[in-house]
């Protein structure tokens, strides 16, 4: 039975990796890789790359042996939009596609359990299965993590912050799955997030705040001599204001980083497989690529958590700052 | 100080890949690269998903469980006046039977007296009736013996008159006679 269940996982994370394979065979045949790139790196082809970032082509299943179980579906290119000063390439990408279905997930899933919960209360049923997990998702994250962070009036952020924790999550396990690709490991995606993360904090601290904001970046020691006062403030104020802005950069790395790692090491370990050309070398990766695919998950779960956590806490500090 | 050369390093590290992209402007975009469309899409995204979930999804949820939270608090706050008037009832039956069972108490108590009464009533009755009886019949012996005796008397009289008459053959007057004897006869008595 536990080899049965093993060897299902193993497969699985093979499927995973298919789409990366064929890329390899993809930048392998010397017709369609780059020029440039082809001749000036000698040695295996790089297939980890092009998985993990973004691009204009998006994988699905394939029921054929001589496809490497994948077909590339090429997206619509649409022109350039300028915006002012700014030119903005509208046309969806691989990642755009990744996270409008994450989001699609993310307001099925959420609506329905909403509504089941919604049913089971109108009818006096007690209610049941997936809803309630979902409904235990929702109060855990509310109610240990958002409400006491966050601190006094903290209802009106928990919307938002239970929509960057789900959003988050199903970005994050989107990649999890073969075919799939994980929009949170794109920095454009997480530095989106940390951004607009970022406006709420500091809105949120104005409004607690009103004209006290000033004081948490103006570093003004009242209980000192002027003297003092004035170099503290000149020196202070600056890191005060790299202080504001380290946060969402934090945020935005950690999530990408964290989200990238796991399938750099993922498909590092299979690609061992084909350096070796060896079907014995095979189960030694394959079975820690399939450890690192239940630590991926695991992490999946955390870094949507650890986002969530970290701005109910910038959002309490902010607001707690000037008492 | 620390903290801004940290800041520092941070900053330049973060912004080390926009820095190595505007070098190599014309070669693809490193891992690091923001990517102005992407960008684009995924706030609008983002801000539609936390539209839809705020109206569709964490309200009912929210409210369901409060809802949930309220009906238990009813459901218990039922319970608990249910169990109350229980007990409240159950008072009221065990001071109700304990009342039918002094009412039963006391219905036997009367029942007995009354009884009693009745007996002694009825043995007081028979008592009078046969006293009664028998004083009637004392009565009746009592004159019957008078008349008895009387009858005894004219008889003896007659009888005496009668031998008398034969023994004296005398002609006297019978009325005369009559009222001789009975001087004498009540001279005797």
């Amino acid at each position: 039975m536990r080899f049965v269940r093993l060897s299902k996982l193993a497969i699985a994370t093979l499927l995973f990796a298919a789409p990366a394979l064929s890329h390899a065979q993809d930048s392998a045949a010397p017709v369609q890789a780059p020029a440039a790139h082809a001749t000036e790196k000698a040695g295996p082809p790089d297939f980890i790359t092009p998985h993990i970032s973004d691009g204009s082509k998006i994988d699905i299943p394939s029921f054929s042996m001589a496809d490497n179980f994948t077909r590339e579906i090429e997206l619509p290119k649409w022109a350039p939009v300028q915006i002012g000063p700014l030119t903005l390439d509208l046309s969806p990408t691989k990642h755009v596609v990744m996270i409008s279905i994450a989001g699609l997930l993310c307001m099925l899933t959420l609506i329905l359990a909403a509504r089941s919960q919604a049913r089971s209360a109108l009818t006096g049923k007690p209610p049941k299965g997936f809803a309630n997990g979902i409904e235990a998702m929702v109060l855990y994250i509310r109610n240990e993590v958002i409400l006491p962070n966050v601190g006094h009036h903290g209802e009106g952020f928990v919307p938002f912050l239970l929509t960057v924790f789900f959003f988050i999550l199903f970005c994050n396990l989107l990649g999890l799955i073969p075919y799939g690709a994980t929009a949170t490991s794109n920095i454009s995606v997480t530095a989106t997030l940390a951004v607009v993360s970022f406006l709420v904090i500091e809105i949120a601290g104005m409004r607690a705040l009103g004209f006290g904001y000033i004081k948490t970046i103006v570093y003004w020691p009242s209980d000192m001599p002027l003297s003092i006062k004035l170099p503290i403030t000149f020196i202070m104020t600056p890191v005060e204001l790299l202080g504001k802005f380290t946060k969402p950069v934090a945020l935005a790395i950690r999530l990408f980083a964290n989200m990238i790692a796991g399938h750099v090491v993922i498909l590092a370990l299979i690609s061992i497989v084909f350096t070796f050309g060896l079907w014995a070398v095979a189960p030694f990766p394959v079975l820690a690529a399939t450890g690192i695919m239940m630590l991926e998950l695991f992490v999946a779960f955390l870094q949507a958590f650890v986002f969530c956590l970290l701005v109910s806490v910038f959002i309490g500090q902010l607001r707690e700052g000037a008492h | 100080m620390r903290r801004i050369a940290l800041n520092t390093f941070a900053l330049s590290l973060i912004a080390s890949p926009l820095l190595a992209q505007e070098g190599e402007a014309a070669s693809k975009p490193g891992l690091l690269a923001l990517q102005g469309g992407l960008m684009f899409w995924t706030l609008v995204i983002f801000v539609l998903v936390f539209l839809v979930l705020k109206s569709f999804a964490f309200g009912p949820i929210t409210k369901a469980v409060a809802d949930r939270e309220q009906a238990l608090l009813d459901a218990i706050e039922a319970a608990k006046k249910d169990r109350d008037d229980a007990a409240k009832l159950l008072a009221e039956h065990r001071a109700a039977i304990e009342a039918a069972r002094g009412e039963a108490q006391r219905f036997i108590a009367e029942a007995r007296a009354q009884a009693e009464k009745m007996k002694s009533d009825m043995l007081e009755q028979t008592h009078a009736q046969q006293a009664e009886l028998l004083e009637r019949a004392r009565r009746d012996i009592e004159s019957e013996k008078t008349k008895a005796i009387d009858e005894l008397r004219r008889e003896a009289i007659d009888l005496a008159l009668a031998g008398a008459s034969k023994v004296i053959e005398k002609n006297l007057d019978d009325a005369q006679n009559r009222k001789l004897v009975e001087s004498y006869l009540s001279s005797i008595k």
